[in-house]
């Protein structure tokens, strides 16, 4: 064996399939001294980095003794990893996607390099979900390193803002809604779970882990928000199941055989049966053999809650002849009660109205693949095991699909809730897809990582396509990205950026932590004393939530922090209550509404129009208080400040033509042309759209 | 707000000066880009072809979350099993009754035809709305168009400066497969009017600002012109100018309305009356939302809070439109996503029943004082004569002089007809 354990699994990852020579390089550090070693990143603490050599062994010095660059690169893999690995598997996704580009008969290669200006706001766009700063754009300029790209990539990665923009994406795909589901609780434990759990990086398997193993309720464990959302609505909550988990879309076959695929009436029930002893509230339930069985609060003494409500009246002289009273208090034992957990007891059958099938309890089975293992198990935990075992080459290729669409725009095989049991045929580009299914198991679903791999290709890096409809043929080739227009997340914070600058990735919302903290109830250690304190505690906070989630785009926790300007409070959209209301910008620029999968829409509207040309943050960006105008009247002479307006708002240098036109203005307005010009770029449609 | 300096005072100048941004921003003039692919209908032929057709505007209100048929329009008399608490009342109809809460339609029930026997395959509220508002079931791969858009699609767009239709109630809309262009106008509330509709700036220096955006977005929607985005993009800023630079913009406006008391001052009845006076402007097609029925738990608070603000907006809304001799060419409906179970859950609530369920019409061409099927005896299911969505779908197209057989292709080459070859209701036309 000529290279030591470390290297084996790329030299395994460019084994799989296709004969394509490539070398991967470890790093070479320098000394100040001028010694050289290539070496693989390994750790730094305080001021020592220990490095893995090629012989396997790890030597440890003062990270002092490196040379700047390499100093730099220590620290910042400190955050993000070592990158020899990401490099290699960048380059192997690109001699993938161009040996059949190459086959093609009119693209044949990639898309020529996006230059630095777009790329830097496409990265900031694709990372942060806002467009950078003036002075952003300018520090990468600035750089001189040849790797500037691969580091800017990574200092994004690392910083809050990957988590916000992620949260976004999974916000949609998953459904996240702070209010209006299942019985009107406060879900915010729940999409608090899933900021924390991006965040820490968390793996993406094991937080599926988690959401579909989940016990407890919203106060014990916030995963189970994710099949407590759909309490009452059990099948329906297991068609989206397949459609984010597996990318099948099973719904059809709820009521009826499933019209253009295989999948019949029973397969859905089979595979429905692993959430057959899922027990999500207190009530009645079908037993095993049919007979109604009626479970109680989990985990709690018998008759805790009736306890629970006398103290209340009691001790606590709660009125529960008042209305208002009896539903504040009412709701409190509901979220209390709402406990995720498994009992054998019951066995769901399927619903009556269902003709033939009506009524029957069926065993659990997968739709595919060899069945989930149940000996000893839970069925949720034997499914969970099934779902995120690296042999489900489907979980791991449905999530990377995804990432992939994230990042160019277009999926390789389409649509991504529901693409074919024999995906392979149907993308142009298989042996991609296959390997980007290796890649998520091998970096142990790290999307961080994940993502970095896809940023690094050259095929990302392209312009997005323009000299072709990308419609046109069977499958799209990738020899670049496709056009995007923004999310609204994007729009709405880089809306803010223009605002107020980066600044606004430091404004912390709401953390639904004051409602896990009034629902995390220990029903057998916890006096009726200690429990009455959080209700009452609860019963504040909620008559003001409930005030402050009429506001538009508004949050529940109070921070001094955050803006409030027109009573819409300036924060990210990924900090606002889960969506948006209905009247919010973001609202208007197509956020999902979370009641389907995948629901946000890219499309235009007058309204959006509207608020561009006239809205709240236009205004205060063109207004006459202007800090954008401000800052740009301070540059020397009229060309600096149109190449200032355009970075602003464009991120760009203007064209020969626009500098001309814009000069004109400045020259003919002064200060006044400023505002006209940052106005006309900001409704211009390039402002939306992500090239 | 006089705009006119910006899009002219005369609809040629209008039009002049917008194919002339038109054409400077995509080198194509409006006729191109959309136009030729439109396909428009000739609408006097097409009504006449079709029958029926006295509907010229729509007012579709929507019941989310499943409105029950139980304490609304199919009650049962003397069946106390199911009823719970809601009583039957007589209406202005011998022989007809609704629950107790809807003491004001009852006086109008005349003028009301109610389907009884709706039943749909959908029992999950997103997908059955979706099929109640497009009349298509939801798939992954293709949205389908509200009846807003398919109606503008068809016939050609009606006003010159406002839209075609509109949502009321809802923050976003779409067009589904249909070009961005035909998007209802969404007003996420009916007392706020339009949001952003106010320029901050002089319309001289509004109209270069314009001018200078057109320009500058030049060769960017130049460059992306194999996607249609950008280009939809010039198309909503061309009708925003227009919409700014008119004075239909009123009528988003309800502080002088001397009727507002009457409908109700919550979004329902406030919505309602927008719809009339968008009606009243020639406004086709407009949807107004009213959430809050789906009722699990406590339903007769429920019905206390939700159905008397229902029973004024609606009766409010018949009888206005009849006063102004409008009724006969407006067709107001109702829908809903599904009904509710007749049995009463062990948290006092209805649960969700697609087998069967109610909706109701009026005006447009309705012949009142009827009701068309009927569940059977406990409300479970459809006793006779069942109406499906894609019927109930039809009968809408019907009222409007939809040819039913007329196809619509989405950009992938499927054809789609209105109602999704259902068969129209006619016995509710007089």
């Amino acid at each position: 064996m000529k290279y030591p354990p470390f290297f084996l699994p790329v030299a395994a990852v460019l084994a799989i399939g296709l004969m394509i020579p490539t070398v991967s390089e470890a790093r070479v550090w320098t000394s100040t001294d001028g010694k050289k070693l290539e070496a693989i990143f390994e750790s730094l603490e305080g001021d020592m980095i220990q490095l893995k050599l090629r012989n396997g062994q790890s030597v440890k010095f003062p990270v002092s003794r490196l040379i700047a660059d390499d100093l730099e690169a220590a620290k910042r893999f400190a955050l993000v990893g070592d990158d020899a690995m990401t490099m290699a598997s960048a380059k192997k996704i690109d001699l993938l996607l161009a040996r059949n580009l190459a086959k093609s008969t009119d693209i044949r290669s990639f898309n020529e390099r996006l230059p630095d200006d777009l790329f830097v706001r496409r990265i900031y766009l694709d990372i942060l979900g806002r467009i950078p700063t003036r002075e952003e754009f300018q520090e990468f300029a600035d750089s001189a390193r040849e790797d500037k790209r691969a580091i800017l990539i990574d200092e994004l990665l690392a910083s809050p803002g990957r988590a916000s923009h992620l949260f976004n994406y999974f916000a949609d795909m998953y459904r996240i809604k702070d209010t209006g589901v299942a019985r009107e609780l406060d879900y915010s434990p729940y999409s608090q779970w899933w900021r924390d759990s991006l965040a820490a990086n968390v793996g993406y398997d094991k937080m599926v882990h988690q959401m579909i193993t989940a016990k407890g309720n919203l106060g014990h464990n916030p995963a189970i928000g994710f099949l407590q959302r759909d309490e009452g609505m059990e099948f329906d909550a297991f068609s989206n199941f397949g459609q984010v988990m597996m990318g099948i879309d099973i719904s059809c076959a709820q009521c009826h055989d499933h019209p253009f695929t295989d999948w019949t009436m029973e397969d859905f029930y089979q595979m429905a049966a692993f959430f057959g002893q899922t027990q999500r509230s207190m009530g009645s339930y079908k037993g095993a053999e049919g007979k109604n069985v009626r479970v109680g609060l989990p985990g709690a003494p018998e008759g805790w809650l009736n306890k629970f409500q006398n103290y209340a009246v009691k001790q606590g002289g709660i009125n529960l002849e008042d209305r208002n009273e009896r539903r504040q208090f009412g709701w409190y034992k509901t979220a209390l009660g709402l406990n995720v957990v498994d009992n054998k007891r019951i066995d769901i059958a399927i619903p009556g109205q269902i003709d033939e099938l009506g009524g029957q309890v069926v065993s659990p089975l997968t739709l595919y693949g060899e069945n989930a293992k149940t000996g000893g198990k839970s069925r949720r935990e034997a499914l969970s095991e099934w779902m995120t075992d690296p042999a489900n080459e489907r979980f791991a290729v449905n999530i990377a699909n995804r990432m992939w669409e994230r990042a160019f725009g277009r999926a390789l095989v389409e649509p991504v809730i529901d693409f074919p049991m024999d995906w392979r045929k149907h993308t142009g580009q298989p042996e991609v897809l296959e390997f980007l299914g290796q890649e998520m198991v091998r970096t142990g679903f790290d999307l961080r990582e994940f993502m970095r791999i896809l940023y690094n290709t050259q095929a990302y890096q392209g312009i997005s396509t323009y000299d072709r409809d990308v419609d046109e043929g069977r499958f799209y080739l990738f020899q670049g990205p496709v056009l995007r227009r923004m999310r609204a997340e994007q729009a709405w914070d880089s809306l803010l950026t223009l605002a107020y600058g980066s600044k606004i990735d430091e404004v912390k919302g709401g953390d639904g932590s004051f409602m896990r903290e009034v629902l995390r109830v220990d029903f057998k250690k916890d006096s009726m004393e200690e429990v009455f304190a959080k209700y009452e505690a609860y019963k504040k906070t909620r008559n003001k939530a409930q005030k402050v989630l009429v506001e538009t785009a508004s949050l529940k926790a109070k921070d001094p922090e955050i803006p409030v300007v027109d009573g819409i409070k300036m924060v990210r959209s990924s900090n606002m209550v889960q969506p948006a209301s209905a009247a919010s910008m973001l609202s208007t620029f197509g956020q999902s509404d979370r009641m389907v999968t995948d629901n946000s829409n890219f499309d235009g509207t007058v309204p959006q129009v509207l608020a561009l040309m006239n809205g709240t943050v236009t205004t205060r960006l063109t207004g006459s208080s202007s800090q954008v105008v401000e800052d740009l009247s301070k540059f020397d002479g009229p060309d600096d400040m149109v190449r200032g307006v355009f970075f602003t708002m464009l991120s760009r240098y203007p064209n020969e033509n626009e500098l001309k036109k814009g000069v004109d203005m400045m020259e003919t307005y002064g200060e006044d042309g400023i505002r006209d010009l940052a106005w006309a770029l900001l409704n211009t449609p390039e402002f939306l759209f992500i090239q | 707000m006089d705009f006119k300096a910006l899009a002219g005072n005369t609809d040629t100048s209008r039009r002049q000066f917008m194919e002339g941004t038109a054409k400077t921003a995509l080198g194509v003039s409006m006729a191109t880009t959309y136009g030729a692919v439109l396909g428009s209908k000739n609408v006097q032929a097409q009504e006449a072809a079709a029958g029926g057709g006295k509907a010229k505007s729509l007012i579709y209100i929507y019941n989310s979350g499943g409105m029950t048929h139980l304490d609304t329009f199919d009650p049962k008399k003397n069946n106390k099993k199911v009823m719970g608490d809601t009583e039957t009342i007589s209406t202005n109809v011998p022989g007809i009754h609704y629950g107790s809460h809807l003491k004001k339609l009852a006086e109008h029930a005349d003028k009301i035809a109610v389907i009884n026997s709706m039943s749909s395959t959908n029992g999950a509220h997103a997908q059955a709305r979706y099929q109640m508002m497009t009349g298509y079931n939801q798939r992954a791969t293709i949205v389908h168009p509200h009846i807003g858009p398919w109606c503008e699609k068809y016939f050609g767009k009606r006003g010159d400066l406002l839209p075609d239709s509109v949502i009321v109630n809802r923050g976003t809309s779409n067009s589904g497969y249909l070009e961005p262009a035909l998007s209802p106008l969404p007003v996420a509330n009916p007392t706020a009017g339009i949001a952003n509709s106010q320029i901050m700036t002089s319309e001289d220096r509004f109209k270069q600002r314009m001018e200078m955006s057109l320009d500058m977005g030049k060769s960017f929607v130049e460059k992306y012109q194999h996607y249609s985005s950008p280009k939809g993009y010039i198309e909503f800023y061309d009708q925003a100018s227009r919409l700014l630079s008119s004075d239909e913009l009123e009528v988003f406006d309800l502080s002088g309305e001397k009727d507002r008391q009457k409908y109700g001052m919550n979004n329902l009845g406030q919505g309602c009356l927008l719809a009339r006076r968008l009606v009243e402007k020639g406004v086709r097609v407009i949807e107004v939302h009213n959430g809050g029925w789906d009722m699990h738990n406590g339903i007769q608070d429920s019905l206390s809070s939700r159905l008397p603000p229902f029973d004024q907006a609606v009766a409010a809304l018949i009888s206005d439109l009849d006063q102004r001799g409008l009724l006969e060419s407006t067709m107001i409906v109702v829908g809903t996503d599904f009904g509710r179970t007749s049995r009463i859950n062990d948290r006092a609530g209805r649960d969700h029943q697609p087998a069967v369920f109610s909706t109701m019409f009026a005006g447009g061409g309705i012949a009142g004082g009827q009701k068309y099927g009927k569940s059977d005896a406990d409300g479970r299911r459809v006793g006779d004569k069942k109406v499906s969505v894609e019927d109930f779908h039809a009968t809408i197209g019907y009222g409007l002089g939809i040819d039913l057989g007329y196809e619509i292709y989405s950009p992938a080459g499927r054809p789609f007809v209105f109602g999704n070859h259902g068969k129209p209701v006619t016995g509710l036309f007089g």
